[in-house]
């Protein structure tokens, strides 16, 4: 079992909506395995027996092993508490490999298990030991180390619930929420709208102290001391009994309370002191520990707190009582837990001490002993949810001492007799804290949990607010730069700011910001984490979808220009048009549904057929206006965009639109028809997205194509009275397309530049030449630097091969280098003559083009 | 005076002393002054008899050891005018207010006011002076009593009283008390638009501008509007620097290495040379520039492995660092490091080439009026010669250029140079972390050109940067860093004051402030009381008892969700604290009644009148005074109101009134109100001008006893002109005084 390949696919892909794991498998075993598949069968469930194959119908060897393999990964990854489902493995052309997905939470815990699920099946095979408990201890650290905590956990989950996409910034607990212009970002139980000096003073118990003093919330009166003796002079001043404390401590450490004499303050002031030097002196105020969760200045959940503590039986010692209760199953280590282990350390000791008992001391029967007097779940207390019990006037005072801290989210720490009467005259808050555990409010040791994570997403994200920008994404063969770029100009026209992707670069505001052939995810999540982005419209070609998936869950409009007979055949084991059919389709099965929409060109039928498989709406485009797939659409009342006459007709059921081509001027006055095609297409894009017909006009208008602005898509030039066209078009459609568009315009003579790119199939580089020989009379073949795994020379004689039956061509020249096959063109120009230049490096190409032009 | 010259004691034997009877900070308007004022009594006992010019020595001595009190104007207008009346005579009252002011001055307090007015006990001054910190003040006064004695004990070859300990001792408290130079930019910045500030803390730069609901908070450079996540962003350099190349903005390559051997391996990767940081220290600390050799990368990884929690390497960026600091996405200062080169003459050593081409320059000096520094030569200058293969010792070659150091302090203020490209991307990387407020480090050879064409990158950002270099450029002109901050947080067209309602007045006073709380409460506001009989939230008692004053008062101020507030002023409050706000919507006066006044205070109709004036003197020019037309003394304090004049009166026909909406009154801002609220015929008018509005018949409101109840009529005339003023509905107003009950007896 040999892996050939493995991909993390992070967004939608071809298998599923869901991230997923791809490896590409050769499941051959050079040898008979050992006591056939019953043997490998009764070997693997020994070493792993929650596997859940699925019943083995008669499939050769090869495919079992895939599938085991398959569903190890998908065994493992359950067993360690992932939230997957889905896997399935796909044969390829090749015999005994197989593509094998299996979804993943986590990358990293996918990849891992990937790797684990390997060990195991080779363990099966060569019957080698394999340590499933190790194994699945090993994933299951990783899981936890990796995945979001509770608290971050419960923020997304309320999110994606609301349909807000998210992205996680780190490997810890900063997330992203929404896109572009609309994003927000929390880290646990902190906000975009948690303000760093609001945490700051929080911070300042003094300062806390008196701000929520002057905002009539009872607050203890206390103070910091700086000697046992003002310590003393403290407890005096605000009445005892008093608690004294570490100003800055945490779990409970060196704190003492109900303090009443002199003797007392003064010891429990060397205690403290030595935890952080600074100390603090409060009236104590009996009652229970209670925590207050507020959220936008509403109070959302309230939790009782309760130190860890056993109760003892006349029978056991204060150890053996810990131990029982650390066996329960609910409590674990670290925060993942409902509940967590006592610690019964040097703390529990020491305050047992207090009480006169030590681990060995036998409580007796109805007694209660504390072990540590701070309630924190993380060393072992417990919380109880009593929401439902709190007074009104009570839960009012929790938003207004939220609200002149100035924390959108707080926990707000009180000390109180009950919650279900007002807080005045009973008790007092203690302190506020700025980033609050969330978990004892979402899974309370007793009491229901609280939607928590909705409560903070409702208060980040108005009703109805999704945090999304409208999300354009074009495929296709051919025509999708342009197709894109003219979207985007519509947009651009509407006043939104776009960012956008293409085989050129990644623009955000015309601007370009990455080079480069950009129309993969990585890209696309530039443009949909940029602050500045109001819409993106993302070229998405089929590389990127096939290596990652697509960077967004889902878009608003998805664009296919065409299909044809496809480009990129034999690659990353996309062999036929239909296999490329199922890749661009993506984007169309990821539209949102219902409201979505799918543009589709009608008249490619592979393009059409995609209808079927949009969750949302789709409008149809053709030139056409009698393509049956048009006029059926039409007669059924919904969008359709066709040619009629001297104009793009937009129309549905009696409402119809009118663009004529003297408004669009990247059509040449409607001469050049695969730029009348995305036009449409862009049309229908600015459509859906519900565009004013004003904004889409003038977005194709002011819609520029040149060298500057779309560098290699039809540019123009003159020389010495003869027209030069420089295009990027790689293509049997694209070739087909141009040649289509020049015939258009009268020349003398007709003479092209064309290399072919190496890792095109070998009949699609000599269709390409077979189209130019009927349409041109001369053909300069030359071979360019980058032959893309091809030998020297082959792919120059499969063009040479495919001018053999050509109609017009009467001379070919063959050249090395791109820059002597411009040079030859040019040499050989003359006024009235039409040259078009296929370039490869379009930058350098285009420079060197202007370069001759401006020579003159 | 001379008259009595013989008459008088000696002066050898007199018993020169001092006594301060009482001192009050009236921390807020008051009856001196609007601002904050320490008003100390003072004794000065046989002093009376010995004004300054008969007091031999003293002009001289006090014109010596205070050579800056030639700037006090005082009595004449002018400059060198107090002293003039020093040497003409003047009294010791007037004179410790003048050295109290000037020690303040010299310890660098904001400037001042002062006054010194005799009472009625012969030697027994009142002495006012600005007072912005109390304990600053409290210590001024008692070093200028003691510089005054010792002043007037002088004889020539005795040890001059120590002027320079005393404003030193005064400064360190104004450094750790008063606010830092930033903070104290912006809160200038806000005083300059009438934005209030409020400290919240004694010590530190936690400052509150503006009111209530309306008010914002900043700590030094960070603001409500800093996201706390937006901090943890940019202190991680690895996060940060990953968002900012996701939006094409242009950073040095790079990233966190784990070992000595792993930084060369990224160092190699990178390109060299390299730059060694830590992934979150700041500062420069720990940071090694342009490293190229592998012994280098690794010992500087060791180092800066001490300072951080991880250690980054970065592709060097060839020019100087700059510091762009960019508020709520606008580009505000842009300032240039410091950054030295020598070049050799094939004589000199590097030692000297620094004497002689970096220290000479005028510029460079130890004093404080010295814009730059003069280099010494330190460790890291050592390191940065050792780099370049050099000692100090050593002697470059004829023209050969030697850094003697990178990035020195942030002197020069480039702002106006910076390439709009370049201010776009710092503004867009402020944003990209989420800052409000941002410092971008950035460097840079040439500012004025694109970033791409010379291969500079921004290489932090900073939140809370400082301020200071902008504020104080060594070179270059300061910029309004202050107006920028304020703008952001209070744009033009946003107020940061909520309507506020002072009332005071002799008697009557708490009734009227609940009733017109009522009326706010019942238009729609959040609505804070503070008055005799309590404090209260939204008509929720918060506390019990005596509430009419400037703490209660403040506390409101504070509260972030109040959006109106009532204040009721006694005048003992006034007297002893000040008003607890700078200005209000609504300043009433509702009777005036002498004797209720009288006493230790007090003494005189004019010492009434301008305590009672405090209340009109705080309207802002967008509100109105509430005034009762029938006291001739409140009529006379309608000039002195800056906002329009609203006259309540039991009669219609009342001189004044008639005067008043026929021609209007002007304040000092010549605001021209006609507007009056009275009673005809059992009901209530709103008049403006000629016009007249029935608002609600006596009968209608309980309170007044169907009209006979002249104290209460009196009282819901002037609640009905204060909401009239503040723009709530007549309807809501006629609602509000029909339902009103809950007069308490006062």
């Amino acid at each position: 079992m040999q892996v050939l390949r493995l991909r993390a696919l992070r967004g939608p892909n071809l298998w599923s909506r869901q991230t997923a794991i791809e490896a590409v498998v050769s499941c051959d075993t050079p040898e008979p395995l050992p006591g056939g598949m019953p043997g490998f069968l009764d070997r693997l469930y020994a070493r792993f027996p929650q596997i859940d194959l699925l019943p083995a119908a008669s499939c050769p060897e090869a495919e079992m092993l895939a599938h085991t393999l398959e569903r190890a990964v998908l065994g493992l990854e359950i067993q360690v508490g992932c939230p997957v489902a889905f896997s399935k493995i796909a044969p390829t052309l090749e015999a005994d490999v197989y593509q094998v997905v299996v979804e993943y939470s986590e990358e990293a815990v996918g990849r891992l298990a990937f790797d684990l699920a390997q060990d195991l099946c080779s363990a099966a095979i060569e019957d080698t030991p394999f340590n499933l408990a190790e194994a699945l201890q090993h994933l299951r650290e990783l899981y936890e180390d990796i995945r979001l905590g509770p608290s971050t956990g419960s923020v997304v989950r309320a999110a994606v619930a609301r349909g807000i996409p998210f992205h996680r910034l780190t490997d810890g607990s900063m997330v992203q929420f929404g896109w572009g212009s609309r994003q927000r970002r929390i880290q646990a139980a902190e906000t975009c709208l948690t303000s760093l000096v609001a945490e700051s003073v929080a911070q300042d118990k003094q300062l806390t102290r008196f701000l929520l003093d002057a905002a009539g919330v009872p607050v203890t009166p206390g103070r910091p001391v700086t000697s046992a003796e003002d310590a003393w002079v403290a407890t005096c001043e605000i009445g005892s009994p008093v608690v004294v404390k570490p100003q800055d401590g945490n779990q409970g450490r060196g704190v003492r309370v109900n303090l009443v004499s002199r003797e007392q303050v003064e010891a429990a002031y060397t205690v403290a002191v030595e935890v952080t030097g600074k100390v603090m002196v409060e009236r104590y105020i009996p009652g229970h520990d209670y925590r207050m969760l507020v959220i936008g200045n509403k109070l959302v959940a309230a939790a009782r707190r309760e130190p860890p503590q056993v109760a003892g039986d006349g029978i056991h010692t204060v150890g053996e009582l810990v131990e029982q209760i650390n066996s329960d199953p609910r409590r674990g280590e670290g925060h993942a837990n409902a509940l967590t282990k006592i610690h019964f350390d040097e703390i529990a000791l020491a305050h047992l001490a207090t009480q006169g008992l030590t681990s060995e001391s036998v409580p007796p029967a109805g007694t209660r002993v504390v072990l540590r007097n701070n309630a924190n779940l993380s060393t072992g207390g417990t919380a109880t949810d009593v929401t439902d019990e709190v007074h009104p006037e009570f839960a009012a005072r929790m938003g207004e001492a939220a609200q002149m801290i100035g924390l959108d989210i707080c926990g707000v720490d009180v000390v109180c007799e009950s919650v279900s009467r007002p807080l005045e005259g009973q008790g007092a808050i203690i302190e506020i804290n700025a980033a609050p555990g969330l978990r004892m409010h979402l899974q309370p040791s007793l009491g229901k949990g609280r939607a928590v994570g909705e409560a903070i997403i409702a208060n980040m994200f108005k009703k109805g607010d999704d945090a999304r920008i409208p999300v354009v994404a074009v495929t296709g063969t051919n025509g999708k730069t342009t197709t894109a770029r003219l979207i985007a100009n519509i947009l651009d026209c509407q006043g939104l700011r776009v960012g956008m992707t293409s085989t050129d670069g990644v623009y955000i505001e015309g601007q370009r910001i990455d080079t480069g052939d950009c129309s993969g995810p990585k890209s696309a999540r530039k443009v949909l984490l940029h602050p500045d982005v109001d819409a993106a419209v993302l070229e998405t070609a089929r590389g990127g979808l096939l290596r990652e998936g697509l960077a967004f869950d889902r878009c608003d409009v998805a664009v296919v220009t065409n299909i044809g007979v496809g480009d990129h055949l034999g690659l990353s084991y996309i062999n036929t048009v239909e296999d490329l059919t199922a890749v661009k389709r993506i984007i169309v099965q990821n539209v949102k549904p219902g409201t979505g929409v799918a543009v589709l060109n009608a008249a490619d039928p592979f393009v059409a057929g995609m209808a079927a498989h949009c969750p949302g709406k789709v409008t149809f485009f053709a030139r056409d206006p009698d393509d049956p797939v048009i006029t059926k659409h039409r007669a059924q009342r919904k969008r359709v965009v066709y040619v009629d006459g001297d104009a793009i007709i937009a129309a549905e059921g009696n409402f119809e639109y009118r663009l004529p081509f003297a408004g669009i001027p990247v059509t040449q006055n409607g001469a050049i028809a695969f730029q009348i095609e995305n036009a449409m297409a862009a049309v229908a894009a600015g459509w859906a997205l519900g565009l004013d017909w004003q904004i889409i006009r003038g977005g194709l208008a002011n819609f520029v194509s040149d060298m500057q602005t779309a560098p290699g898509r039809f540019n123009f030039f003159t020389h010495r009275g003869a027209t030069l066209i420089a295009d990027y078009g790689h293509n049997v459609d694209a070739i087909r397309a141009l040649v289509n568009a020049i015939d258009k315009i009268p020349a003398k003579r007709r003479s092209v530049v064309i290399s072919g790119a190496g890792d095109r199939r070998d009949e699609d580089i000599r269709r390409q030449t077979e189209i130019l020989g009927d349409a041109f009379d001369e053909v300069v073949l030359y071979q360019d630097q980058c032959q893309r795994g091809r030998a020297n020379g082959e792919v120059l004689s499969l063009l040479r091969q495919g001018l053999e039956k050509a109609k017009r061509t009467r001379q070919i020249k063959e050249i090395y280098g791109e820059f002597g096959a411009i040079d030859a063109a040019f040499d050989d120009l003359k006024e009235g003559e039409l040259c078009l230049i296929l370039i490869d490096q379009v930058d350098e190409a285009l420079g060197y083009i202007t370069k001759r032009v401006v020579a003159g | 005076m001379l008259a009595y010259a013989d008459t008088k004691p000696d002066y050898i034997a007199v018993n020169r002393d001092i006594k301060f009877i009482e001192i009050r900070h009236l921390n807020g308007p008051n009856i001196w002054s609007v601002r904050p004022v320490l008003e100390a009594i003072v004794d000065i006992g046989e002093l009376e008899d010995f004004p300054s010019d008969t007091i031999p020595g003293f002009y001289e001595c006090l014109s010596s050891w205070l050579p800056s009190l030639i700037e006090h104007r005082c009595s004449y207008g002018e400059r060198g005018g107090f002293l003039r009346r020093l040497k003409e005579g003047t009294w010791t009252g007037h004179i410790l207010e003048h050295v109290t002011l000037e020690l303040q001055n010299l310890a660098g307090m904001p400037g001042g006011f002062g006054r010194a007015r005799e009472t009625s006990l012969r030697g027994v001054y009142k002495v006012a002076v600005s007072a912005w910190h109390e304990d600053v003040a409290r210590n001024a006064l008692a070093a200028a009593r003691e510089l005054l004695l010792a002043a007037m004990d002088y004889s020539p070859g005795d040890e001059p009283y120590d002027v320079r300990g005393a404003v030193a001792h005064l400064r360190g408290m104004v450094d750790s008390l008063w606010l830092g130079p930033s903070t104290a930019c912006i809160v200038e910045a806000a005083a300059s638009r009438n934005i209030p500030a409020i400290r919240l803390l004694a010590k530190g730069n936690l400052v509150q501008l503006g009111y209530g609901i309306r008010s914002q908070r900043i700590w030094t450079a960070e603001t409500d509007r800093t996201p706390a996540i937006a901090e943890s962003i940019s202190r991680d350099k690895d996060l940060t620097k990953a968002l900012l190349q996701s939006c094409g903005v242009a950073i040095p390559e790079g990233r966190v290495v784990h070992s000595a051997d792993d930084a060369w391996e990224a160092a190699q990767e990178i390109g060299l040379p390299v730059v060694i940081k830590p992934c979150d220290g700041n500062h420069g600390r720990g940071v090694f520039i342009e490293l190229s050799k592998r012994e280098e990368i690794e010992s500087a990884y060791r180092i800066a492995l001490e300072e951080g929690s991880g250690v980054l390497i970065e592709g060097y960026v060839p020019g100087t660092e700059h510091r762009l600091l960019v508020v709520g996405g606008r580009l505000v200062a842009a300032s240039r490091g410091d950054s030295v080169s020598v070049t050799g003459d094939g004589i000199s050593t590097i030692n000297e080439l620094i004497q002689q081409q970096i220290n000479s320059d005028p510029r460079r000096g130890e004093s404080e009026d010295h814009p730059l520094n003069p280099v010494h030569v330190d460790g890291v200058t050592i390191m940065e010669l050792l780099r370049q293969g050099f000692t100090t010792d050593s002697i470059p070659l004829v023209g050969q250029e030697v850094i003697i150091q990178r990035n020195g302090n942030h002197a020069f203020d480039v702002t106006d140079e910076v390439h709009p490209s370049t201010a776009a991307a710092a503004s867009l990387a402020a944003r990209i972390v989420g800052l409000d407020i941002a410092g971008i480090d950035l460097v840079a050879t040439d500012i004025s050109r694109p970033l791409a064409e010379q291969g500079g990158a921004i290489v932090e950002v900073n939140a809370g940067p400082g301020l200071l270099m902008h504020i104080k450029p060594a070179i270059g002109s300061p910029r309004p860093v202050g107006e920028a901050i304020v703008e952001h947080l209070f744009p033009s067209h946003e107020d940061s004051r909520i309507p506020i309602v002072g009332i005071t007045g002799s008697y009557g006073t708490t009734n009227l402030a609940h009733l017109i709380a009522q009326l706010l409460a019942l238009s729609g506001k959040q609505t804070g009381l503070a008055c005799s009989d309590g404090f209260y939230l939204d008509r929720r008692q918060v506390k019990k008892g005596d509430q009419a004053n400037w703490k209660t008062a403040r506390n409101i101020l504070m509260n972030r969700s109040i959006e109106a507030a009532v204040f009721e002023n006694g005048s003992d409050s006034m007297l002893r604290e000040g008003l607890a706000y700078d200005g209000c919507h609504v300043g009433i006066v509702t009777n005036v009644e002498l004797t209720r006044h009288y006493g230790k205070y007090l003494e005189t109709p004019k010492q009434v009148f301008d305590l009672l004036r405090t209340q009109v003197d705080v309207v802002v020019p967008a509100g109105a005074a509430v005034l009762n037309a029938r006291e001739p003394m409140l009529v006379e304090m309608a000039a002195l109101c800056n906002g329009e004049i609203i006259y309540f009166s039991l009669d219609s026909d009342l001189p004044v009134i008639k005067e008043h909406c026929l021609h209007g009154t002007a304040g000092i801002n010549g605001v021209q109100g006609k507007r009056a609220v009275t009673v005809r015929d059992g009901e209530i008018f709103l008049v403006d001008g000629s016009s007249e509005l029935p608002l609600s018949k006596l009968n209608d409101v309980p309170v007044t006893c169907d009209g006979k109840a002249v104290l209460e009529v009196e009282n819901i005339l002037a609640a009905v002109a204060a909401a009239w003023s503040l723009g709530i509905d007549p309807a809501v107003i006629r609602a509000g005084i029909g339902s009103f009950h809950a007069f308490s007896k006062v």
